[in-house]
């Protein structure tokens, strides 16, 4: 039985994808008081079959605990967001009609609609926005961080919402339009059975945990132009190559494709690849301090690591040429991506040994390195391989799945391979991976010029902060924080009567912009 | 009888009890940071601690093999941690698919031993020797292999059943056919093959017997001889193979679930063991040992009422 690194890593990606957030192209204000979707409300489509990579996970269908990436169409089936983004991310009006910072940058007012009502026949309002900001913030929701900086919500009247925060948050319009904004209906906050004002209902006797939800249409959705489905049926496909048998035999009309390979049958088989880059593969070089290994301290063995590996030849074995190769962990379009940076680090073993000799490292070292079963053995034997080509020997050992994470995060191993996301903006980029408390910068530790990009980044108008990331993104290039090898392609396969846009910034498209195809 | 059966459920009880806290202590052994797991990286620390909490990893063992008995011995077996639906609740829409497609293949397994095995015995020469290279290949082939095959060529490239999932008998009959003679087919290969090694070997030494010859003697025809006493005779080890290929289907339905994307027990435990979901999987533990002691009892039951030889008590 195969167990796909991808579909782990898919996985991985909505914790990975969503620890920051960031703004940068969030309109301060919206003054619209009517949704606006690109979509006219024209009859729905019978059925949409969705194949999903994992299932809602351990927040179940509990708003305040939900999660968001691979997980997001099951939220957003029920629940509505207070602020809808658009697939690049602009901010538009959906429960909170608009929305306004005061000029401290700490209180956020939002007004909200008086004419929704949830399925129960709960009457929704400016408190129950407040009771479910304030349950997502204390929930065990795997990014409840990003109502961290949330200090209270109150309603000042049934139509005004008001966020306090206790420091300024360029990242929480957007978060509002996530898993942060979803709004639960008070009445089902004790059931586990979800209650929103969202386009569908999920069907519980219709419904097998873990496997099939399926979800009906909500007849009286207060925003028709966001529904397009009488039923939409949500299947798991934990194993890829099953996911490829139901794309292969017609079983599914859209699905996130967590497989290696088939991609050539599965158009064949009459589906339409949509694809994006969405993350990126490559070495986590942790110990910057060297902490747990000496040399990794040393900016010239980083460097080193980086020309000792051979990305084309990577990006050939491991992912089948499906992807580019990269030195960078910003995404191409986050500001401050650069493509004069893609060719720093050509493959160059013999240059590799030079640095480490500069560095004292002439007759190699020993680093440990962590394997795990859900990447793939060939990529620890051919990095192996290409690492002893240099003079660095990698002692590998095996890690179990369940604890692979806390072994990366826990900062106990100097090195690790993995694959993250490439977020939206370099705000999210340095808080997932660069500043001192992001979860990726496993030993934290603290570099000032880093922290001086960020102050800019979260602080300074629009074009000083794509300067600050182009010139972080260099820096972090420059003292090779890590080893990318390529940006790996996300597929998302629709058949012929059904399209889809996909969400900059979210590796599963948002479920209303799956549609019925015209005709 | 009543004694017999009593012992066996006492002795199944012991049995239940020996596993369970045998697998509730691997479990404590190998689950990792199971509440870091389950909330994902950029979850805080303090969020970590109080997931922990919450689902009382931060209790000794001891408590929490206790309270995991308690409440296993009222039927309450906890809630999921990856999922927060009851165990019984995420059991017990699965045990049902798993073993309408494990009894189906076992069902399926017996008819086609019985009917290869007979055949193979009684005819001999080419027949005989047919069906035991094929019996031997079915043996050979894994499980997941014959799935693979079965939805490439006969889902996929024929277009004749579905390639994943599962529809209920009670929601739709003609929608069960479709998406369940490839997973029973999967399944029952392997115990086709076995079984009908054991039924023509049976018989091959029941052929032999006295009572056969004097059998024939006295004037039956051979169909009444290997129908009425030769089968009946050469069932008893025959059954006791399909009783361990019952067995062996549970442990084979998480493969073929798994290729079939179909929600049964076998899928559930791959999941659920990915994940550590501690509560999921010591259901599925008291599931499976209980069916198979039942499935034991109903074997001795059926030998005895197929052989009187066979003494329960």
């Amino acid at each position: 039985m195969k167990f796909s690194y991808r579909a782990a890593a898919l996985g991985a990606i909505g914790a990975l994808t969503l620890a920051a957030c960031s703004s940068t192209d969030t309109p301060s204000d919206a003054e619209s008081t009517s949704p606006t979707g690109d979509s006219s409300a024209a009859a729905n489509a019978p059925l949409l079959n969705l194949g999903m990579v994992d299932a809602p996970g351990q927040g179940g269908f509990v708003a305040a605990d939900m999660s968001f990436a691979t997980k997001a169409p099951y939220g957003q089936a029920v629940y509505d967001t207070l602020i809808r983004a658009t697939p690049d991310n602009q901010l538009e009006p959906s429960l909170a009609t608009a929305w306004e910072y005061d000029e401290t940058g700490l209180v956020l007012s939002l007004g909200i609609r008086d004419d929704v009502v949830f399925t129960d026949g709960t009457p929704f309002d400016a408190d129950v926005a407040a009771q479910n900001i304030l349950r997502f913030r204390d929930g065990a929701a795997e990014n409840a961080n990003w109502l961290a900086n949330v200090a209270d919500a109150v309603a000042t009247d049934p139509t005004t919402l008001e966020i306090t925060l206790s420091a300024p948050d360029p990242a929480l319009l957007l978060n509002l339009s996530r898993a942060a904004g979803y709004q639960e209906s008070p009445a089902s906050f004790d059931d586990p059975a979800p209650v929103g004002t969202g386009p569908y209902v999920l069907d519980e006797a219709r419904t097998v945990t873990d496997a099939t939800y399926t979800f009906t249409a909500n007849a009286d959705y207060w925003a028709p132009e966001y529904q397009h489905y009488d039923e939409i049926v949500m299947t798991v496909f934990e194993d890829p190559v099953s996911m490829q048998n139901a794309l292969l035999g017609n079983q599914l009309d859209a699905a996130l494709y967590s497989g290696y390979d088939g991609f050539d049958q599965i158009v064949g088989a009459g589906y339409t690849a949509h694809e994006y880059a969405q993350d990126w593969e490559g070495l986590l070089l942790f110990d910057r301090g060297g902490q747990l290994s000496e040399p990794l301290a040393d900016v010239r063995v980083r460097q080193a690591i980086n020309h000792a590996i051979d990305k084309e030849g990577l990006l050939q074995a491991l992912a089948g040429g499906r992807g580019e190769v990269t030195t960078q962990i910003f995404g191409k379009n986050t500001e401050g991506f650069s493509e004069e940076l893609e060719s720093r680090y050509p493959y160059d073993p013999e240059l590799a040994r030079e640095l480490l000799d500069e560095a004292g490292y002439g007759d190699g070292f020993t680093i440990e390195f962590p394997t795990v079963s859900f990447v793939p053995p060939a990529t620890f034997d051919l990095v192996g391989q290409q690492l002893a080509d240099v003079g660095i020997t990698a002692s590998f050992y095996e890690v179990a799945p369940q604890d692979y994470f806390g072994v990366m995060l826990g900062g106990q191993t100097p090195i690790a391979s993995m694959r993250l996301e490439q977020p939206a903006t370099a705000w999210e980029t340095y808080n997932l991976e660069l500043a001192v408390s992001a979860p990726w910068n496993a030993f934290h530790e603290f570099d000032e010029t880093v922290a001086s990009y960020g102050e800019l980044l979260q602080s300074s108008v629009p074009e000083e902060a794509t300067l600050a990331a182009s010139e972080l993104n260099a820096h972090i290039v420059e003292e090779a924080w890590f080893n990318p090898w390529y940006r790996t392609v996300t597929t998302f396969y629709t058949d012929a009567e059904t399209d889809v846009t996909p969400q900059v910034g979210n590796i599963y498209p948002y479920l209303w912009n799956i549609v019925p195809t015209e005709g | 009888m009543g004694r017999f059966i009593t012992r066996r459920v006492i002795s199944g009880i012991s049995l239940l009890f020996v596993i369970s806290s045998a697998a509730y202590l691997l479990l404590y052994i190998s689950s990792g940071d199971v509440a870091r797991n389950l909330l994902g990286p950029t979850a805080t620390d303090e969020q970590v601690a109080a997931k922990a909490a919450e689902l009382g990893l931060d209790q000794p063992l001891l408590t929490r093999y206790w309270d995991w008995l308690t409440g296993a011995l009222t039927g309450d077996f906890g809630t999921s941690w990856a999922s927060r639906a009851p165990v019984t609740e995420v059991l017990g829409g699965r045990v049902s698919v798993t073993l309408t497609l494990v009894i189906a293949a076992v069902i399926v397994s017996a008819l086609g031993a019985i009917v290869l095995g007979t055949l193979a015995a009684s005819r001999g020469g080419w027949s005989d020797r047919t069906i035991q290279v094929v019996s031997l290949i079915g043996a050979a082939v894994p499980g997941f292999l014959i799935a693979m095959l079965l939805v490439l060529f006969v889902a996929i490239d024929l277009g004749w059943f579905a390639a994943t999932g599962y529809v209920r008998p009670t929601e739709s009959f003609s929608g069960w056919i479709q998406t369940a003679v490839l997973p029973i087919t999967a399944l029952a290969v392997a115990g086709v093959a076995a079984v009908t090694q054991q039924v023509r070997g049976s018989m091959l030494d029941e052929q032999r017997k006295d009572y056969v010859r004097t059998l024939e003697c006295r004037g039956l025809s051979r169909r009444s001889i290997v129908f009425r006493h030769v089968l009946r005779n050469a069932a008893t080890p025959a059954l006791n193979v399909l009783a361990l290929m019952f067995i062996a289907l549970l442990g084979g339905a998480v493969v073929v679930e798994q290729v079939f994307a179909i929600p049964g027990l076998g899928k559930l435990t791959v999941s659920s063991t990915l994940t550590g979901d501690v509560p999921v999987i010591m259901g599925i533990v008291v599931v499976t040992v209980m069916l198979v002691v039942a499935v034991n009892l109903l074997i001795d039951l059926i030998q005895a009422w197929l052989n009187p030889k066979v003494r329960l008590s």
